[in-house]
């Protein structure tokens, strides 16, 4: 579903949804700004909107009455750029027409690799690489454990220099650049900015600073709505397939149909005992921490030959993500599913999925690899030393 | 360098001129313009073609007349003014000239 804006094009309305609304915006702004030393411009400007009016009759019928984004970017592309000039010194080629105008917005916008943070597991290279790909990050994620399974740790090799090597998206237009953001948003941005610049030579900027922040709330806000529009579309793609008709998520908030009762106190439940075993997890990653900086071996365990403090400081840490993320994967979706999300199942299941790849990772090691076997038995032993006789008869 | 890069800049100087000429036959609305130099090498868009047409007006080379249309708002038909015709006269004159030191130039 798309809301649809009315828009008044020298004085007719228009019906447009929200993509067509914003390139119209976008280009009319643009053409505002190239004629701003015409002294006709708004007389200019009243005669191109009443071309993209007659233009936008060509795509509406009794039966469709909404232009659409794409619709409006080949009028735009038709239009052409705004000869700033008015000479017509820049009489465009032949060639040029009807092919995108190098000057419409939204042509093209740059897609930079970028670490995310937000809702990484990790240091967030995965996220990053989602991003870029405009793929789920649980497929980048599931690729990359096959990754690191098939190539014997190399993959791990690959993330953490990477995990050095990439920048994390941090300003909106970072996050723009690593999702590849459509032009829209885009163009939202560096509107405010360069609203932002006239304000800062108090040139152009005829409202106070007050105007300028709240104009500058707007289009985040109007920003960060096309990023949650564009992630929800993917999803909906992703779970129910490419069908236009297919079944869309539910909102959240939205009363859970009467079936998912018993699947809520499931959830109920299994939260509360994913977040005990996330507890007892953490617990045990923090005493092997705490161990490992204040004696230099692991719970009494010392550090083989030739494998130095900071090594084993980063494997202990990516041994914790792997042993919790599953569990955390699964507690999100229990999550969800109680906060009436739809797609909470198939996040469950992504959960039981690495559940069963981390427990096929420990059978491969006691059984393939000695060390991994040895590393049990001294835990074995740290804990009948250290732990065991306190608690009385666990041996 | 392909020719119709060469020739872009001529093209565009010359833009002005076959605007004056099409203008000068009838009365014309915009997109009749652009139709009529759609497939030739002078093709050219809205965006080029209504500050232009701003900028002769303001010249006094040409005005423009409103006319109802049966679909939508009434439109503005392009003619020629008197001032117009005479600049015409004159560039016709012009062209005719670099169009004969073209050919004598050379074989």
């Amino acid at each position: 579903m798309q809301k649809v804006i009315t828009v008044s094009l020298n004085g007719n309305a228009y019906q447009l949804d929200e993509d067509a609304y914003a390139a119209l915006s976008a280009y009319l702004d643009q053409s505002a700004r190239a004629l701003a030393a015409n002294p006709d411009s708004a007389e200019i400007i009243a005669d191109l909107e009443q071309a993209i009016g007659e233009k936008c009759t060509r795509y509406l019928n009794p039966h469709k009455t909404v232009v659409t984004g794409a619709e409006l970017r080949l009028i735009i592309a038709e239009m052409g750029p705004v000869d700033g000039d008015g000479a017509g010194s820049s009489a465009s080629a032949g060639a040029q027409t009807g092919s995108a105008a190098p000057g419409a917005p939204g042509v093209s916008s740059p897609r930079r690799l970028y670490q995310i943070s937000e809702g990484a597991v990790f240091s967030g290279v995965c996220n990053g690489i989602a991003a870029y790909g405009a793929v789920d990050v649980t497929l980048v994620r599931a690729i990359f454990v096959a990754a690191f399974l098939f190539t014997g740790g190399l993959a791990l090799l690959a993330y953490v220099v990477l995990m050095f090597i990439l920048p994390y998206a941090s300003t909106s237009e970072e996050h723009a650049a690593a999702h590849g953001v459509p032009f829209n948003a885009r163009t939202l941005v560096e509107r405010a900015k360069e609203k932002y610049a006239q304000f800062a030579q108090g040139q152009e900027w005829r409202g106070s600073r007050a105007q300028w922040r709240s104009e500058w709330r707007r289009v985040r806000a109007e920003w960060r709505f096309e990023r949650r529009r564009l992630r929800d579309q993917w999803r909906a793609h992703w779970r129910y397939g490419a069908a236009p008709g297919g079944p869309q998520p539910t909102p959240a908030g939205a009363p859970p149909p009467p079936g998912r009762y018993f699947a809520h106190i499931f959830s109920g439940t299994l939260m509360a005992v994913l977040g005990l075993v996330f507890a007892i997890v953490t617990i045990a990653w923090l005493l092997a921490l705490l161990s490992l900086v204040t004696t230099g071996a692991l719970l009494g365990w010392s550090l083989p030959q030739g494998i130095p403090f900071w090594a084993a400081l980063i494997g202990l840490l990516l041994l914790y993500n792997a042993v919790i993320w599953p569990i955390r994967a699964m507690r999100r979706a229990s999550y969800y599913s109680v906060g009436a999300y739809h797609g909470a199942w198939i996040e469950a299941w992504n959960g039981i999925i690495g559940l069963a790849v981390l427990i096929a990772l420990v059978w491969y090691g006691l059984h393939h690899l000695p060390e991994v076997e040895t590393l049990l038995d001294q835990l074995t032993h740290w804990w009948r030393a250290n732990v065991g006789p306190s608690r009385g008869d666990w041996t | 360098m392909p020719l119709d890069e060469k020739f872009s800049p001529i093209r565009k100087g010359l833009l002005e001129f076959l605007v004056l000429r099409i203008v000068s036959g009838a009365t014309v609305y915009v997109p009749d313009i652009l139709k009529r130099l759609a497939h030739t090498e002078f093709a050219t868009q809205e965006g080029t073609l209504y500050p232009l047409l701003s900028k002769l007006r303001r010249e006094g080379l040409v005005d423009y007349v409103w006319q109802e249309s049966d679909s939508g708002p009434p439109r503005k038909y392009y003619r020629l003014t008197e001032s117009g015709r005479t600049h015409l006269a004159e560039l016709d004159a012009y062209w005719a000239l670099i169009n004969q030191t073209i050919s004598s130039l050379g074989s």
